[in-house]
């Protein structure tokens, strides 16, 4: 093989593995040494690599073998040959033999002397290690060799030539003037072009020149150091098109992930792939069994995935690349590709962190002495309109005298801290590579009683078992621990904690204390919220086993069969506790309780296929076709028990009477087969097509199949004649491609056939139909239209990646949502509405990638990638009939409202509600502003309540009256754009990284405000805002409405909690320090870096709760961006270090 | 050749699991398809069995009481919260009670109809369709008790009697219908219900054809059709099968009472299963000191309005139900009252006895549904109870009878009528008395059932005038923090007809625009 070919060759070495144990028959005779070469590559999968300047002088050879080794062929042919040989990989890198100082003068003989110079000398990388086969040209010359194994060369160079060229797979190309030397020692820098790269693909791999779809990668380089439990956190805003946010700052909590918009109303989480098994189950809390109402429960899919084992994270975002995985990519694939064993190497690695973590800020809440004062205001208000007699609280006479009281916040939130150690050893010969690590995580997070522990295991082993069969391992085993703090939930911590009276105090003689009286009222809570919050332990323990194995054969040249099996076997252990808890005869917590719950899912997957690639001169030609199949299966267990022996936390001391016990059984499973044609003709023009055919035992017989098919295309522009002399533009592709892919929606278990759910009643057990079955449901499908192009600009300083897409979805499976009349409803023990395919959504939307080399030199270097995210949702359609899909959800107050509608032309999950018009000033104004749904009372609408816009009526126009026709969309939680501005430095030793990242123009609805500006009892606290700002007949001017207890007309769900929650955030700042060489080498050391880091260190937002990030609730699309006693991202700050051993 | 060999196998391999046609029919485990199913008596009265419980529980817990006694003004809240709008009458259209009643009678309904018109359809292959066709006449019965509270509660109201149907046509919207043809509605329910029952119940609680008399009677009073009332009255009356239970505290304060001989129609609850099975009145209207150590409860969210407190003659038995200073149950022990339970309004003092002093605002408790702490043998988990809910008693048949007797009179002394009134002031330890009005009879019904949810139904069917005099009367305030009375009325609150009807919940206002429209007729 020509050199020209090299660059194409190298990068197939990464995906096809061959063997030296070939065995070779030959019969050719006597024939020249080239042609020999040809034969033997066409027997073996091995590639020579040489110059035509090589083969002058070679003799021709004698190829008569019989099941010989490639070893004992090659000794043949080049025994008495002027070339030597030595084997990289699936290459035979061929090279002259040395010219000793004694043969230097034949050779001066046998050429001209006068017009060559011999230079020789050594080629390293950046790190000074030796590089075997690096081509050396001297420039406007035919005279080239390649490096050997010592990476040292010799050349005849003509004295023509002035420059020489070096050249390396994955490294910058050096040109160098010779002048006057003979020795000429060169140093390559790491290529800093991302095209050589490898993609992973489903089921295969390709080079990133080579894609024509929407594919975002980023390797293990982007993701180190950074102390998150999850690699998605990671990700975040280094992504184009890819939205991530934590749905709050609770350890391991969950984390909503959007490819590319909403693509369903039913759920966004990308399909991920951990080496190629689908990743199984994700796990929730049991949240309620303490009695909470819904609160935040979803943890991050990828938390039982070390992110310290993650070698490269592929996202497939749009469906021509997506439509290999069918029905399971609607929401796009993630495929995490974990670390295996490198050859030649051998090292062990410990990497670790220690960090500490505090609250952002806190909200301005009243202390004592401000308290007093509304409290004195309030009741006399009260008084007022109740027409009695205003008895004020003698212990509040003089607020000026009380302290500053308790500050719930200053309880409830602790510094939190983590730590990380990740061991690792990896490894590998020729045959066999290794990787295996050890990992131990630790974090307690800011709100008391929340935590994860995890502790893994990694085995990654890759075997040759003979010259055309290879197998290998990868497998985790991953136990992880949360201690969950609820949120967003009405009787969860931070909701109650924020509004507890600092009257109240937290202990009371070394207890947690009760509700105290204060002049006949009474404060704070016998329920003491730190106490449930520090004593209530809610804990999700996820275990995991996850193992694939895979054979893979070589059967012809180019062709390799690849079977793989692979389980993923978790055991989910719940536990909700509470211990009884007395201040002396007043219940703290009343009685003790566990709740435990197991649950063991078992998935397994079966996959075979036949790959075939081959180059047959200007063509490049790929074909794939396969077969996958699964089985998911869940079986749950539960129990309770109630008064806990001396509070021990086993269910065996709890008593048998008011036991419960639950669970279930649940099976699915896949069936599906899939194909892919490749074509690539001159590194110019490519194409792809695939097809799948997914079978789905959640719909019924008659659509239980699905068909997903996709096509794109790519032109490499510059690999045309007409731009080999383009300056500026070293690189440009342009890429269109159309693919559908398919979803299962939440069509829950058997939709098709009426499931009868049992129920204990007074008079027994019974069984009613639990839904109305649909037998007709089918797959959602979303197609998507993709066009994008992929620059290398500036001499290779600039890259530039830009997609715009068109995605549609239809046949969304949806639950059909009835108004209550009909009886039937969405409540777990309602018989539950049909779920139907309706409605149809489309997302526009364009990503940006753009990465600049600023400066390269060997010193310093300074590289800046810029990210952006824009995308549209627009719902087209809904079930005929209705136009709406309304998201009720329990406020912070209990009460079930309609939070967001999602309205046919709008976008998904808008908030829903009334529109605001200022405050009643004067009786006058009321009596002329549209009816207010109350009587003009001072219990019913009265100065200083809120007047609401009067929108529309019956008719479709303003009716003068305040009722359900005024609530309209009031805010989009989507933002315009999303952004991330990485910055990396290096200098010498230190590098430095630089991280921001944030949104434009997303709303938050604030729903904590119900509690901390609700004004409608005199015994939550408030914020300072309302001490001042409410109106009064005493301050008439205020902006916040007066003190309401009589109607809850102030608190109907309106544009007043809406604000605005645009924020960019400091996100990361790193700098780490590599210890020289010489250092560290007496410590047996190969290489050593420190380095501290800052997450989360400022973000500007005009939001005013917590933290302007807050996701989606349990990942519901339809319920995003809602504060409602969300779990602050926390502030942290680490110390860590690398070590190689 | 060994690798094709491989191949070969492997190809084998993949059919083995997934070319079987059988690899994709995964049903639903964990329970029976409506296919198989409902083949029985025991499939169908399970069903039906649950038909009286927990599909009610959105509105037991606070919609009862908040609809009728605080609006009926016989039990008032204490602060701000989720009963106080019903106090000030300034329920909106949002409120949450209000959409858990609606909920749950559209819940009860529909789960009603559900199985009835699955029974309906398993009549082609049973042999004997006896068990099928006494679920479809539970089912009548049920449905027509819940559009019986609907139309009372929200007047004119939407009815669904194929929600299947609904639910899979291109339009869900239903208009309201006028409230006449709902009443008319749900006689025509308790028609087939009367019909289709048996004289006895199968099983104790379950209804006969005496109770859908005795429903009738109340839906005919509801009316003003004295007529039937009184002809369906009669007839549960002359069944001798009913009768009033001899201590009338005791029928509210254990689970021993559930199913005696004057309970026509009741909610049947069970503690241990579904929260929602259970009656959970106890948690909110039992007294701190009693309920919340055994498990957190005993909110005294509503309790006795000075007005019932002074309604009750002296010696009249039926107090016995409301706990006032030095009210007693030595069986009922906790770790406040180890010795036994003692309504205590009066101890002040230490930090401590904030655990044992009741100061609420009429210092009373209501009694009712109270069945204690479980430490006399009653079941209770928590503060839930088997506690079961009065919806029809025979006492409410012989007051409904003296009442259709009096009809529009002014007054009556007619002793079928008198006989019937006196029967159940007899009860509660009081004289006859030899002529009846309609302030008279009101009275009697507002004591006899106070803490029943019934009493705002009879001051609304007086119209809004009568209504405005009687709710205008009321004392509706509260004793200070110093036993001083703080006068409390709601003449400036209930000022509006519309008010003695509940607004229909916004949300489904929203999905259904037709609800907002004038109400149509359901019988053309």
């Amino acid at each position: 093989m020509r050199i020209t070919l090299f660059l194409l060759v190298t990068i197939f070495v990464q995906i096809s593995f061959a063997s030296d144990a070939q065995q070779i028959t030959l019969h050719k005779g006597v024939i020249p040494f080239e042609q020999a070469m040809q034969e033997i590559q066409k027997q073996t999968n091995y590639e020579f690599i040489y110059t035509d300047e090589m083969l002058a002088g070679t003799r021709p050879v004698t190829l008569n073998f019989n099941n010989a080794s490639l070893e004992q062929v090659l000794h043949e042919c080049f025994r008495g040959q002027p070339l030597t040989y030595f084997i990289r990989k699936s290459m035979i890198v061929l090279q002259r033999k040395p010219v000793s100082q004694k043969q230097m003068p034949l050779l001066s003989k046998a050429l001209p002397s006068d017009t060559v110079t011999i230079i020789r000398g050594v080629v390293t990388d950046e790190k000074g290690v030796t590089l075997p086969g690096v081509s050396v040209q001297a420039k406007g010359t035919s005279s080239m060799t390649t490096t050997n194994t010592e990476g040292e060369y010799v050349l005849k160079v003509p004295s023509s030539a002035k420059e020489l060229i070096f050249k390396y797979v994955g490294m910058e190309p050096l040109t160098l003037a010779i002048g006057r030397r003979v020795q000429i020692n060169v140093t390559l820098r790491a290529s800093i072009t991302t095209l050589n790269d490898v993609v992973v693909i489903g089921y295969g791999a390709v080079r990133r020149a080579e894609v024509t779809s929407a594919i975002s990668s980023i390797s293990e380089k982007d993701i180190k150091d950074l102390p998150v439990s999850s690699v998605e956190q990671a990700m975040q805003g280094k992504v184009s098109g890819v939205s991530i946010s934590s749905n709050g700052g609770q350890p391991g909590g969950g984390i909503s992930v959007k490819v590319r918009g909403i693509t369903s109303v039913n759920g966004n989480d990308p399909l991920y792939v951990v080496d190629g098994v689908p990743l199984a189950f994700g796990s929730s809390t049991n949240y309620n069994a303490g009695g909470a109402a819904a609160a935040q429960t979803a943890q991050s899919a990828l938390s039982a995935i070390n992110p310290d084992d993650i070698a490269s994270v592929d996202i497939l975002k749009d469906a021509s690349a997506q439509a290999i995985y069918g029905s399971r990519a609607a929401n796009g694939v993630v495929i995490i590709t974990t670390k295996h064993g490198k050859q030649g190497e051998s090292k062990v690695t410990y990497d670790t962190y220690f960090g500490t973590q505090q609250l952002q800020k806190k909200l301005d809440m009243m202390n004592l002495s401000q308290f007093a004062q509304y409290e004195n205001q309030t009741l006399q208000q009260i008084a007022t309109v109740n027409a009695t007699t205003y008895t004020p609280i003698p212990e509040y006479a003089d607020p000026s005298i009380l302290g500053p009281g308790t500050d719930w916040q200053e309880g409830l939130f602790q510094r939190g801290n983590m730590q990380n150690h990740q061991l690792a050893f990896s490894g590998g010969s020729d045959k066999a590579t290794y990787y295996t690590s050890l990992n131990y995580f630790d974090q307690n997070g800011i709100v008391i009683g929340s935590g994860l522990k995890r502790y893994s295991l990694r085995i990654n082993i890759d075997q040759h078992v003979n010259s055309w069969l290879k197998f290998g391992v990868s497998s985790t085993l991953t136990k992880s621990d949360q201690l969950v703090s609820l949120t967003n939930g009405s009787a969860t911590p931070i909701s109650i904690a924020v509004g507890n009276s600092p009257a109240a105090p937290i202990y009371l003689n070394g207890q947690f204390a009760p509700a105290i009286q204060v002049g006949g009222y009474q404060f704070g809570s016998n329920t003491n919220p730190l106490a449930l919050a520090s004593l209530q332990k809610v804990t999700a323990g996820f275990n995991k086993a996850v193992a694939n194995i895979y054979g893979e054969a070589n059967i012809a040249k180019g062709l390799t069969f690849r079977s793989q099996f692979g389980f993923d076997f978790s055991l989910n252990q719940n536990t909700f506790y509470q211990p009884q808890v007395y201040n002396g005869v007043i219940p703290i917590i009343p009685q003790s309780s566990i709740n435990e719950d197991r649950g063991i899912g078992l998935f397994y997957n079966v996959s075979n296929y036949l790959n075939y690639n081959r180059t047959f001169g200007k063509h490049n030609v790929s074909l794939q076709a396969g077969q996958e199949a699964w089985v998911s299966t869940y079986n749950d267990l539960s129990g309770s028990r109630l008064n806990l022996n001396l509070n021990l936390e086993s269910i065996a001391a709890g008593a048998t009477t008011g036991q419960t016990s639950g669970g279930g059984k649940y099976q699915s499973a896949m069936a599906s087969y899939f194909g892919r044609v490749g074509y690539v003709f001159d590194n110019r023009y490519s194409f792809n097509a695939s097809l799948r055919r997914d079978g789905a035992s959640n719909f019924g017989p008659n659509n239980r199949y699905g068909y997903f098919p996709a096509a794109s295309a790519g032109w490499t522009v510059t690999n045309e004649k007409f731009a080999s002399n383009w300056k500026n533009l070293n690189y440009l592709k342009l890429r269109l491609g159309v693919g559908e892919v398919g979803g299962v929606g939440n069509s829950g278990t058997a939709p098709y056939s009426a499931r009868l759910f049992q129920q204990n009643g007074a008079f027994g057990p019974g069984s009613w139909p639990a839904n109305v079955p649909n037998p007709f449901l089918k797959w959602e499908a979303v197609r998507t239209y993709n066009a994008g192009l992929d620059a290398t600009l500036i001499d290779r300083k600039v890259e530039l990646t830009v997609d715009v897409y068109k995605k549609i979805t239809t046949d969304m499976i949806l639950s059909s949502s009835l108004p209550s009349y009909t009886g039937i409803g969405t409540n777990y023990n309602d018989i539950q509405a049909p779920v139907v395919n309706a409605g149809q959504m489309t997302n526009t939307g364009v990503d940006i990638s753009l990465t600049s080399y600023n400066v390269n030199t060997n010193n310093f270097s300074w590289k800046t990638t810029f990210i952006f995210s824009h995308y549209q949702n627009i719902l087209n359609k809904l079930n005929s009939g209705s136009s709406v899909i309304y998201y009720s959800a329990t406020d912070a107050l209990n009460t079930s409202r309609i939070v967001t509608a999602s309205m046919v032309g709008k976008p998904v999950g808008e908030f829903y509600g009334f529109v605001t018009d200022g405050i009643f000033r004067s009786a006058n104004q009321i009596l002329s502003s549209p009816d207010q749904g109350l009587a003009v009372t001072p219990k019913g609408t009265w100065v200083g309540d809120v007047k609401y816009k009067d929108i529309s009526g019956p008719n479709g126009k303003p009716d003068g009256v305040i009722d359900s026709y005024d609530e309209t969309v009031i805010g989009n939680p989507n933002p315009k754009f999303t952004y991330g501005l990485t910055n990396n430095f290096t200098y010498k030793g230190f590098d430095l990284n630089v991280f921001l990242q944030g949104n434009y123009g997303s709303k938050i609805l604030n729903f904590t405000k119900l509690i901390t500006e609700g004004e409608y009892n005199v015994y939550n606290n408030q914020l300072v805002d309302v001490l001042r700002n409410a109106y009064s007949p005493a301050n008439p001017n205020g902006t916040l409405p007066r003190y309401n207890e009589w109607n809850e007309n102030n608190r109907r769900l309106s544009d007043r909690f809406i604000e605005d929650g645009s924020y960019l955030r400091i996100q990361n700042v790193t700098l780490g320090y590599n210890f020289p060489k010489q250092l560290i080498k007496k410590a047996k050391l190969s290489a050593a870096r420190l380095f501290i880091s800052g997450q989360n260190l400022y973000t500007f937002t005009k939001y005013s709760g917590y933290d302007p990030e807050l996701g989606s609730f349990n990942n519901n699309a339809l319920y995003t961006n809602v504060d409602n006693g969300n779990y602050p991202n926390p502030r942290t700050f680490t110390i860590g270090a690398n070590l190689t051993f | 050749m060994k690798r094709y060999t491989l191949l070969i196998l492997f190809f084998v391999g993949i059919c083995a699991v997934s070319c079987k046609k059988d690899f994709l029919n995964r049903p639903d485990i964990n329970n029976p398809t409506l296919d198989t199913y409902y083949t029985n008596a025991a499939q169908v009265n399970g069903a039906t069995g649950l038909l009286y419980g927990y599909a009610w529980f959105p509105f037991m817990d606070r919609a009862y009481l908040s609809i009728g006694d605080i609006m009926g003004g016989t039990g008032i809240t204490q602060g701000p919260g989720d009963y106080a709008p019903y106090m000030n009458f300034t329920v909106s259209q949002t409120d949450a009670q209000v959409l858990n009643a609606w909920k749950a009678f559209y819940k009860v309904a529909g789960s009603a109809t559900i199985l009835m018109n699955a029974f309906e359809a398993k009549k082609a292959s049973a042999s004997n369709p006896a068990y099928l066709n006494q679920g479809i006449a539970e089912a009548h019965f049920i449905r027509a008790v819940a559009y019986f509270y609907l139309a009372r509660i929200f007047r004119d109201v939407p009815i669904v009697t194929d929600p299947v149907a609904l639910a899979s046509s291109s339009d869900i919207r239903v208009p309201r219908y006028v409230q006449s043809d709902v009443l008319k509605f749900v006689i025509q329910e308790l028609k087939a219900a009367e019909s289709g029952l048996g004289e006895t119940a199968y099983q104790p609680g379950r209804v006969t054809t005496y109770s859908a008399k005795g429903m009738m009677a109340k839906v005919y009073l509801y009316m003003g059709d004295y007529e039937n009332a009184k002809a369906k009255a009669q007839e549960v009356i002359n069944s001798g099968k009913y009768d009033l239970f001899s201590d009338y505290y005791q029928m509210f304060s254990t689970d021993k009472s559930n199913n005696n001989i004057e309970s026509l129609f009741a909610l049947q609850w069970i503690v241990g299963g579904d929260y929602q099975a259970a009656n959970h009145l106890q948690t909110n209207i039992g007294p701190a000191p009693l309920l919340a150590p055994i498990n957190a409860g005993g909110y005294s969210s509503v309790v006795p309005s000075i007005t019932l407190l002074q309604s009750f003659e002296p010696g009249d038995k039926r107090r016995q139900v409301i706990m006032e200073q030095g009210w007693t149950r030595s069986d009922w022990t906790n770790v406040n009252f180890p010795n036994g339970f003692k309504y205590d309004t009066l101890t002040t003092g230490s930090a401590t006895d904030q655990a044992l002093k009741i100061k609420n605002a009429t210092r009373t408790n209501s009694a009712k549904y109270v069945t204690g702490t479980g430490s006399n043998g009653d079941n209770v988990i928590g503060s839930s109870t088997d506690m079961n809910t009065y919806i029809l008693r025979y006492a409410d048949v012989l007051l409904i009878y003296a009442e259709a007797v009096l009809g529009n009179n002014s007054s009556t002394s007619d002793p079928s009528a008198l006989a019937a009134f006196n029967k159940v002031r007899a009860r509660a330890g009081l004289p006859a008395l030899n002529t009846l009005t309609k302030d008279i009879i009101l009275k009697e019904r507002m004591i006899e059932f106070n803490f029943e949810g019934d009493y705002w139904f009879d001051v609304q069917r007086q119209g809004f005038e009568k209504a405005k005099q009687i709710l205008w009367s009321q004392e509706r305030g509260t004793y200070d923090y110093n036993g001083k009375l703080q006068h409390v009325d709601v003449k400036l609150q209930f000022t509006n007809a519309s008010q003695l009807y509940l607004p229909i919940p916004a949300s489904e206002i929203t999905v259904n625009d037709l609800l907002a429209q004038p109400a149509v007729p359901y019988y053309k």
